[in-house]
């Protein structure tokens, strides 16, 4: 045996060693041993795997929902739906991007409906107050989530779920158009068209 | 004046990103368990569904098995009255034949 060989058996700091699993300590089954269960009918196993993935789920979605319940909504929508296609899953892409996609699905969807839904109610008290903010103003008191969340509704669900994905996540164009079935190039289209529609409702809201 | 308006768009996205987002810690406490109940609930509501759904079918077999079942009777009957009516008349010709010595 080399002098590194004993060396790293000797360093009990090392961190392979110090992470090392004892071994009588359960090992996390994969998900897809889980899926494979719940398919089996085993509740437990999708109540296993909502509790790995659904920190990453409730992340997205914080972004299209504007309280806790329909955050909660909507997370529970993506899970829903995720045990409804878990058939569908072929396991040939890690499960967290297949339920991304879901994820991605279902806020586009919460989006659509909720622009139906402020099409027939008027706006309240505070949306007529963050209106006439500037830019400049909502940056500087620490509201420009709020500025943007009220400039966002002014558009179609299509440029509030790009715009989201895009600038607000940063992800990258390619995850984009794979998250939403676009291609590369409709995304790069739509995600300057809606950019063009935020100045414009930003700058008209303004000059009011 | 375009790039200051692009500019001013990327700031007010960056300040966005920087505020963060609702905080969801309260949101996943217990999530699981209310997720597993409207599942539990999904799942009872959609057996009703489907037994509501199966109701004229079933409604269906009872009618037809009525309808088959009353005109089977009524030709077993038929069948009964003509084999009684044969046998009442073969009786009355044993009879005849007994007492005029042809049953031999």
């Amino acid at each position: 045996m080399n002098a590194l060989a004993l060396a790293w058996i000797a360093s009990p700091d090392d961190p392979a060693i110090a992470n090392a699993r004892p071994m009588d300590e359960p090992v996390a089954p994969d998900d897809a041993r889980l899926v494979a269960a719940v398919l089996g009918g085993d509740d437990s196993a999708f109540a296993a795997l909502v509790s790995r993935h659904k920190r990453r789920v409730f992340s997205t979605a914080s972004r299209f929902a504007r309280d806790e319940h329909q955050l909660d909504d909507i997370a529970q929508e993506v899970f829903l739906r995720a045990f409804r296609n878990l058939a569908q899953y072929r396991g040939d892409a890690p499960f967290e991007h297949w339920l991304s996609r879901i994820t991605v699905s279902a806020c586009y969807d919460f989006l659509r409906k909720e622009r139906k839904i402020r099409e027939q109610i008027s706006l309240d008290g505070a949306e007529w107050d963050i209106r006439d903010e500037t830019v400049e103003n909502a940056v500087s008191a620490g509201r420009a989530r709020e500025l943007l969340a009220w400039a966002l509704h002014r558009l179609s669900a299509d440029e509030q779920l790009i715009l989201t994905l895009c600038e607000l996540e940063e992800r990258p164009v390619r995850e984009v158009a794979e998250l939403t079935g676009w291609s590369e190039s409709n995304v790069k289209v739509r995600a300057f068209r809606a950019r063009q529609n935020l100045k414009k409702v930003l700058e008209t809201s303004h000059e009011r | 004046m375009n790039d200051k308006s692009e500019s001013r768009l990327d700031a007010l996205f960056a300040a966005a990103r920087s505020e963060g987002t609702i905080d969801f810690d309260r949101a996943e406490f217990g999530f699981e368990t209310r997720l597993m109940a409207r599942l539990r609930e999904e799942r009872a509501s959609s057996v009703s569904t489907w037994a509501w759904k199966l109701c004229p079918f079933f409604a269906a077999i009872a009618i037809a098995a009525g309808v088959w079942s009353r005109t089977t009777s009524a030709r077993v009957q038929a069948d009964t009255s003509i084999i009684s009516e044969a046998a009442s008349r073969s009786d009355e010709q044993l009879l005849v034949a007994y007492m005029t010595g042809d049953h031999r």
